[in-house]
């Protein structure tokens, strides 16, 4: 049977960078196709070529066994393959019907917009994918889960046979993976061939006939899903083998440095009414606290309550170290040793335009003063620090950060808090898009801030971060806190179970 | 995976500086030769007076400008500015001198201290209010700054008849001012005008590269959110950016008042503002915010200064037609030229499809017109710049014609 997609020495390379070399293999029409790699192992440099993103490359590219060049993303569309990228490509004030229909608007016979035979299929498509929603609604109010599928069928109304999903599960609530497995059934039972690119072992081994697995920009190997198993896979992603690590236990507890008692945040507008709701927790020097729960629980919120991140709207009682405290803004949090590592990187931690040193001292600039005016000799000494603790790799102090991988972002904006000296620490889902080798070092850097007395908080979208990590896990669940473990009584799921309120 | 930028910090001079400064030169040795008079060479001091001064006043403006702009923001009312912070001064002056003494000779030191101040307070002012407009108002700075450059210039022309009607009985739209301060300042307009600037330059230099609310600025327009999340008040930033915008025209008012020994708020620096953007633009601030350098604003400066200098040497009837025309072309020119690598690398095309097609007989009617136009102001070539305008834009249009060929014969 002819591939439907070959590659052949396929190679990109970026100035100063190979993102891509000499890869090479097929997929099968019909197949799910998962591609496995760390952070900056070229699996979305080789999606990017392949949907048309990027134009220009080395070796070749067979579609259904012809050669293909394709000169923007419109040639591939053309060619039946669509992306549904992470980061999804919905116009947020139009209807979930005229996203569908973007570009190619249903037309009536005088010319004009036909939006009710336009919005009659959407609804189709929407039924066929389990998504039920209006099509008139707005993109912007639906949720991650129901655009998702919008962008699915708007890839299906396109009729694409090769559709590729970049970490479709990364926003997803557990019902909403749900769904989405068998909305990937579905489509592969119709012979759409699914290329499917994750970080995550139990979504990989449930959905894929066949696992390709890259490394530093070259194939390491095609296998069949019966032939291998999660270890495997993740050993040859890092090339070597992961430790499963168990961090906690024998850490010594110390002083209650933040309590809160009956912490009620509201909602205006919200059917519920609230986002948290009469939340109490305690959090002891040389503790990792884990707050587990879906998607939407309430768990940012939290964290961004005590840091005072956003309006102070809040009521009930906060305390660090004894003391009633109510931040209006994250400098006065920061003067009280509270830091906060937030979520998106990218959108609320990183600076792109200034350098790897720049990024590092953004918090504690004072420090690097001489005589009033900012030394750049103070400066490198004082972010050489945090660039020695948290293991940065970087080519020199004034590097640019966006040069470097995911995972060393993230220890320069952990570095960037260490100097602040916090007795509190806030994580919000560190790891969320690091490689698997850049998340072992994470938690051991973590580990060791534990032990030298540092609170710890940590929100995690993975329960196995949480059991590795944690002394204590809390479950928020729709904005109530559901339970509380120590870990030796912790189970994944016990945990799943507060989560969804069962 | 990124290729590594440049830092955008220092003095040091990257690429985009040299290739300015490079563009300077060639520019001003260029229409030195060109010159049928030579006036570069033959009449150097006055050349550079007037290169100087001009450049003294576009570049304090953009330096304001710049802050802004790193910062994140856009402050399009430097022109009403300008003119809000001259007549400020002006009827200040009024205030100040003899009731019958229309043309304010007889101001003190005192009036002429209080006028000065007045006038940068004034900035101090405006600055204030697009603070408050953006950060507690939530107007998008874009939305702030076109309401007072539409809003000043106008408020500052009923100050002004207000105030003469109330002075001198008679309503005026402008005011003479012989002020001796200002005369001298007139007089000796290049060197105080360009040391100011230099001043300036090295003062928002410091500020920028070594201060840590400089730092803050360039976190502010880079990541607005991270910044505060960073603990940064970002407010304050703010405050500081559109203050510094606002008084930089501040600044600028005052000189060009005494430039013109007139206050006349009614056309006094129009359009500057845009000409203060083009310079900071054309020396590499992103109008995304967070990247900008000094030394690239003042060289952006001096080079539109230079090039609508240039035309004026080249072109001797009405050369003023032109500067809106060349600071367009620069402006385009410049950021495509920084742009035009990152396009080759992407394999992109000039001329795509239909809209490419329609692109060259547009650039090539162009094209044609200006050189119809330009054509005009040579002798020799009078009486036949129809023929000419036709010539050039067939030209154009050919050699067009041929690059989209090979560009579609190298992509199929």
């Amino acid at each position: 049977m002819t591939p439907i997609i070959a590659f052949r020495g396929v190679g990109k390379r970026f100035p100063g960078v190979v993102a891509l070399a000499d890869v090479s293999f097929d997929l099968a029409p019909g197949e799910c196709h998962a591609i496995c790699g760390e952070n900056g192992a070229g699996k979305s440099t080789l999606m990017k070529l392949l949907s048309g993103v990027i134009t220009s490359h080395e070796g070749e590219i067979l579609v259904r066994g012809e050669p293909a060049r394709f000169r923007g993303t419109r040639d591939a569309e053309a060619a039946g393959i669509a992306i549904i990228h992470q980061e999804l490509n919905l116009v947020e004030q139009l209807s979930a019907a005229a996203n569908v229909f973007l570009g190619r608007e249903r037309r009536t016979p005088l010319g004009l917009i036909d939006d009710a035979t336009m919005e009659r299929e959407a609804a189709a498509l929407l039924a066929d994918l389990e998504c039920p929603i209006d099509p008139q609604v707005g993109a912007g109010s639906l949720r991650v889960g129901d655009q998702q599928l919008l962008e699915i069928a708007k890839a299906l109304s396109l009729k694409s046979d090769v559709l590729i999903m970049d970490e479709p599960t990364s926003a997803l609530t557990e019902a909403e993976v749900a769904r989405l497995d068998r909305v990937i059934a579905r489509l592969r039972d119709r012979g759409v061939t699914i290329l499917y690119i994750s970080h995550k072992m139990d979504e990989v081994f449930r959905l894929a006939d066949r696992i390709t697995i890259l490394r530093d920009g070259r194939h390491v190997k095609t296998v069949n899903r019966s032939d291998t198993t999660p270890q495997q896979v993740t050993g040859w992603m890092v090339g070597r083998e992961i430790a499963d690590h168990q961090f906690h236990g024998t850490r010594s507890r110390g002083e209650c440095l933040l309590s809160i008692r009956g912490l009620t945040l509201p909602w205006p507008g919200h059917p519920r009414g609230y986002r948290l709701k009469d939340v109490s927790l305690d959090l002891h020097a040389g503790e990792v606290l884990g707050v587990a729960g879906l998607m939407g629980a309430g768990r940012t919120e939290l964290l961004e309550t005590i840091f005072g991140a956003a309006e102070p709207t809040w009521t009930g009682e906060l305390r660090i170290a004894g003391r009633p405290v109510r931040f209006t803004h994250p400098a006065e949090a920061c003067r009280a040793g509270v830091a906060m590592v937030t979520e998106d990187r990218k959108r609320l931690g990183l600076f792109p335009d200034l350098d790897v040193a720049a990024n590092i001292s953004v918090c504690s600039l004072g420090s690097a003063l001489q005589g009033g005016l900012l030394s750049r000799g103070r400066e490198e000494a004082l972010v050489a620090g945090p660039i020695r603790d948290t293991g940065v790799k970087t080519p020199g102090p004034h590097a640019a950060v966006t040069g470097l991988s995911g995972g060393n972002q993230q220890k320069c904006i952990i570095g960037r808090w260490l100097l602040t000296r916090p007795r509190i620490l806030l994580l919000d889902d560190p790891t969320r898009g690091i490689d698997v080798g850049a998340k072992a070092e994470l938690y051991q850097l973590i580990d060791r801030l534990c032990r030298d007395g540092m609170a710890v908080i940590l929100t995690s979208s993975e329960l196995p971060e949480l059991l590795t990590l944690s002394d204590r896990i809390v479950v928020l669940a729709e904005g109530r806190l559901t339970a509380a473990f120590d870990r030796s009584e912790a189970t994944e799921q016990k945990i799943m179970e507060a989560a969804t309120g069962g | 995976m990124e290729p590594s930028g440049s830092t955008t910090r220092g003095w040091r001079l990257p690429r985009h500086e040299l290739a300015l400064l490079a563009a300077i030169v060639l520019v001003f040795v260029g229409t030195g030769w060109l010159d049928p008079n030579h006036t570069y060479f033959a009449n150097w001091a006055e050349s550079r007076d007037i290169i100087l001064r001009n450049t003294s006043l576009l570049g304090i403006i953009a330096l304001g400008a710049a802050v802004v702009i790193i910062a994140g923001g856009i402050d399009l009312s430097a022109g009403s500015m300008v003119a809000f912070s001259a007549t400020t001064c002006a009827l200040l002056l009024a205030v100040f001198s003899d009731v019958d003494d229309r043309r304010l000779v007889t101001v003190g030191t005192a009036g002429v201290v209080i006028a000065v101040v007045g006038a940068m307070l004034s900035g101090l002012l405006v600055g204030t209010l697009h603070t408050w407009l953006i950060t507690s108002i939530r107007l998008p700075p874009f939305v702030a700054t076109l309401a007072t450059l539409v809003g000043l210039r106008s408020f500052a022309r009923a100050m002004c008849l207000f105030v003469t009607r109330e002075r001198w009985g008679t309503e005026s739209q402008q005011i003479n001012v012989n002020t001796p301060f200002f005369a001298w300042l007139k007089e000796n307009n290049v060197w105080i005008s360009t040391g100011t600037f230099l001043v300036l330059a090295i003062l928002t230099w410091l500020i920028l590269s070594r201060t840590v609310l400089g730092r803050h600025l360039y976190a502010l327009g880079g990541n607005e959110q991270a910044a505060r999340l960073s603990g940064i008040r970002t407010e304050n930033v703010k405050w500081f950016a559109y203050c510094f915008g606002s008084l930089t025209a501040a600044l600028a008012g005052i000189f060009l008042m005494a430039d013109s020994s007139v206050a006349q708020p009614g056309n006094l620096a129009r359009g500057y503002e845009l000409n203060a953007i083009a310079a900071a633009v054309v020396g590499g601030c992103s109008l995304q915010g967070g990247v900008g350098t000094v030394s690239g604003t003042v060289l952006g400066a001096l080079f539109l200064r230079v090039v609508i200098d240039a035309v004026a040497k080249l072109i001797k009837a009405s050369a003023d037609v032109y500067e809106g025309m060349i600071v367009g072309i620069i402006v385009a020119l410049a950021v495509t030229l920084t742009q035009f690598g990152q396009l080759a690398k992407a394999g992109g095309s000039l001329f795509p499809g239909l809209r490419g097609l329609a692109a060259i007989p547009t650039i090539a009617t162009f094209a044609g017109l200006l050189a119809m136009m330009g054509a005009a102001n040579v002798e020799p070539l009078q009486g036949r710049t129809g023929l000419l305008g036709l010539a050039v834009g067939g030209i154009v249009l050919v050699l067009l014609s041929l690059y989209r060929w090979t560009e579609s014969r190298r992509e199929s």
